[in-house]
Parts: structure tokens; C-alpha cells; sequence
């Protein structure tokens, strides 16, 4: 009896608050808009797309319509979509860069905005966790320790790669100083040498002018 | 016994996994304003995130006033409101659930890049939860583990932008060090070959000799 009541509240809460959170923008009809994230190489990403409901009361209007297009950083089309009020992709990505969402909407006679909900994610939080759990009855905890260690791991990975930028960027400021150094007095030579045959060549013509 | 309140807590757990809200962090192009739009669940929940803006090259000659950021609760009140910052960190703790605009203002009609992260967090506590149901202290310290793993992630993030923004910044260094020392030796070498033409022109026969 426990049980049964215990299951009903959490699945009606469960169905209530398992809409999947993500970002929303407003995007007028004839109007591009786009979204860049940098994504690391071998990283699964997913991502899902939906047109927001401005009446709940009433179904979704047809003409809330737009186009998607999801790019790698080569160029190359991972996605693409025209005329959908809902979608979703998933990719490896195959280089680290920018890989970029964009979604336009057609011209409509009366300008119309409708916003767009979008969830984008990767690394760690695009993980099927559902999977991980059917596979071997784990334990909730269990799970949620094992997601909690994939953070931390992918925490790691990222301090490895802000130190190695760190360390570019050191370089690159060493490089620039030196060169600074050295053309510093590169200028200061030349200044001479320009004096130096500036002085040679006017004594030499004035000589010959029989002036001096 | 074992196995039905197993089951419970294996249904508590999925309904607490529900509640890992997460945005990743992405790239936005502004050309007037844009908005961003979240949905906080709960009151309570933690928002945090930061923004930077990607193309700095545009503060160098200090004219550009800036971008705008404002951050509007779903009453209408403005939480956050900052003008004129080429990037910046924020965290509040939600007054009340519902959807949360994040805008970005750009007052010249340039369109600037920025890179942004938002991030809810939500711990669960005794107030959300129906009456038969209780908490176990345990999933409160977990969800508090991974909101700080996540506060790690989200200072990471920020700290990437940063770094991409310092990197672009010296790599400019560089190559307009080396440009305008260049284009200084090619000016000094000209002036003086002016010079001396000049020079040489004076006392050239066909302009006379007395005017000098």
C-alpha cells in the first residue's frame, strides 16, 4: 500500500519535472540565429531542439517552422533540418573547435517570434546514465558516485589543458620580449648606418662638386 | 522487505537524478540585444555562471563602452545589472521558481562574440518532498558534492574563455610588435634618402649656385 502511493507520487512528480532543462532563445521569422560551443575531440554530444508552446491551451500552430543546421569547424554539415517544430542530433566529435547550431526562421507577413528551447550537451552530461543503469541493477548511489567520478576525471583532463595553454602562452610572451630585444637594437644600428652613409655620400658629393 | 524499499529508494534516487540541471557552456553573437531564457524549478536553487566577451580587440582603443548584462527574475524585478564589462561571474540564490531572462546588451552596432555558461543547482531539502516520503542525508551530501564539482567546472569554463581571450591578445601583441618596427626602418630609411635627394637637389648646377 506504501509502496504503490510512494511509486504514484513519484512518477506523477517525476513526469512533471522531466522536462529536460535547457536554454531558450526567441528567434524571429527571418532571422538567423547561432549557437558555437567548443567541443574536445572524441566527445559524444547530444542535442535537442523543440519549439515552445506559446498557448498551452491550444496545440502547437503549424507555421512555427524553422530550419536547423549544425556544423563541424571544417565546415562540414553534421545536421540539418528544414520546416521542423522538433528534432534531435548526436555526434562524436571528430577535432576540438567550435561546432555551431544555427536555426533561421522563414519570412512570415506578420513578423512572428517563437521562441526556442534547446538542450545541447556534452562530455560527461551527455552520457546515457539509463543505460549504465539497467546494465547491472547498480545501485542509485552507485550511479550517482560514478557520474560524480567522470566530473572530477573530466575536471583533470581540463586543469591538463589550461596548463598546457599556460604554458603557450608563457612561451609566446618569451618570443615576443626577445624579439623586442633584438630588433631594439637592430633599430638602433640601422639608425647609425643610415647617419653613417647618409654622412659618406654627401661628403663624397661635395667632394666631387669640389665644394670641400 | 529488502527489495520493496530498494525499489523505493532506487525511485527517490531517479526523481532526485531529475533534478541535475546543467547548460553548457556556448558562444552567442550579439548584434542589439539578445536573451537567454532558464527555467529555475525550485526556489532556492542556486544560479550561477559566467560570460566573456570573446572579441576584446574591440576594447584596445578604449572607446567601446562595453556590453550590458542584466539578469530579470520572472516577477519582472532586475537582479543583476551590469553596464560597460568585457565579462564578469555571477551567482544568486533564486527568490522564487520560474523563467529567468539573461540579456545581453550591445550598444554599438557592431556585433560582438561573447561565450557564456549558466548553471543551476539544486540541493534537495526536506520542504520538497511529499509527506511519506523521507530523506536520506546522504543523497543531501551527494547532491552538495556535486554542485561543488560543478561550481569547479563552471570557474574552469571561465577560465578558458579567459585564457582564449589573453592568448589572442598576445598573439596580436606579436605580430603588431614586428609590424610596426618594420614599418619604422622603411620610414627612417625613406626620410633619409629624402634627405639626401634633397640635398643633392640644392646644390645641383641647373638650380643655381648662388642661392646657397
Amino acid at each position: 500500500m506504501i509502496l504503490r502511493s510512494v511509486i504514484m507520487v513519484v512518477v506523477v512528480v517525476g513526469i512533471l519535472s522531466s522536462a529536460s532543462q535547457a536554454l531558450r532563445f526567441e528567434l524571429q521569422s527571418g532571422h538567423t540565429k547561432c549557437i558555437s560551443e567548443d567541443i574536445k575531440s572524441n566527445s559524444m554530444t547530444v542535442g535537442k531542439y523543440h519549439v515552445v508552446n506559446p498557448n498551452e491551451a491550444y496545440p502547437l500552430p503549424d507555421s512555427l517552422k524553422f530550419a536547423v543546421r549544425v556544423t563541424s569547424p571544417q565546415g562540414n554539415s553534421l545536421h540539418t533540418a528544414e520546416k521542423v517544430q522538433t528534432g534531435q542530433f548526436a555526434f562524436t566529435a571528430a577535432e576540438d573547435g567550435d561546432y555551431m547550431a544555427c536555426f533561421w526562421a522563414e519570412d512570415h507577413s506578420p513578423q512572428i517570434i517563437m521562441t526556442v528551447d534547446f538542450d545541447w550537451r556534452s562530455g560527461v552530461q551527455a552520457k546515457d546514465w539509463s543505460n549504465v543503469a539497467k546494465k547491472g541493477q547498480v545501485d542509485v548511489m552507485e550511479l550517482e558516485l560514478k557520474k560524480l567520478y567522470d566530473t572530477v576525471t573530466s575536471i583533470h583532463e581540463e586543469m591538463f589543458y589550461l596548463r598546457e595553454r599556460e604554458e603557450e602562452m608563457q612561451a609566446l610572451n618569451q618570443a615576443t620580449t626577445s624579439k623586442m630585444f633584438w630588433l631594439s637594437f637592430l633599430s638602433l644600428f640601422l639608425c647609425l648606418s643610415v647617419a653613417g652613409i647618409q654622412f659618406w655620400h654627401l661628403k663624397t658629393f661635395f667632394e666631387k662638386k669640389k665644394l670641400i | 522487505m529488502e527489495s520493496k524499499w530498494g525499489k523505493i529508494w532506487g525511485l527517490i534516487g531517479l526523481l532526485l537524478l531529475n533534478f541535475v540541471n546543467n547548460v553548457s557552456s556556448l558562444s552567442l553573437t550579439i548584434t542589439k540585444v539578445e536573451c537567454v531564457y532558464e527555467i529555475v524549478r525550485s526556489e532556492g536553487d542556486i544560479v550561477s555562471g559566467n560570460f566573456v566577451v570573446v572579441d576584446h580587440h574591440i576594447f584596445w582603443s578604449s572607446d567601446h563602452p562595453g556590453l550590458d548584462f542584466s539578469i530579470t527574475s520572472p516577477g519582472g524585478d532586475i537582479l543583476h545589472n551590469l553596464k560597460g564589462t568585457s565579462g564578469d561571474k555571477f551567482s544568486f540564490k533564486a527568490p522564487r521558481s520560474g523563467l529567468y531572462q539573461f540579456c545581453f546588451h550591445n550598444p554599438l552596432s557592431t556585433p560582438e562574440t561573447i561565450a557564456f555558461y549558466i548553471h543551476i543547482g539544486h540541493i534537495p531539502n526536506e520542504h520538497n518532498l511529499a509527506k511519506n516520503e523521507h530523506l536520506d542525508p546522504i543523497n543531501v551530501k551527494i547532491a552538495e558534492l556535486r554542485e561543488a564539482l560543478e561550481a569547479v567546472t563552471t570557474e574552469q569554463k571561465y577560465l578558458k574563455s579567459r585564457d582564449a581571450v589573453h592568448r589572442s591578445t598576445n598573439e596580436s601583441t606579436k605580430t603588431r610588435v614586428i609590424g610596426y618596427t618594420v614599418g619604422e626602418y622603411m620610414l627612417l630609411t625613406i626620410a633619409s634618402v629624402l634627405q639626401v635627394i634633397y640635398i643633392r637637389r640644392l646644390f645641383s648646377k641647373s638650380v643655381g649656385y648662388n642661392r646657397i
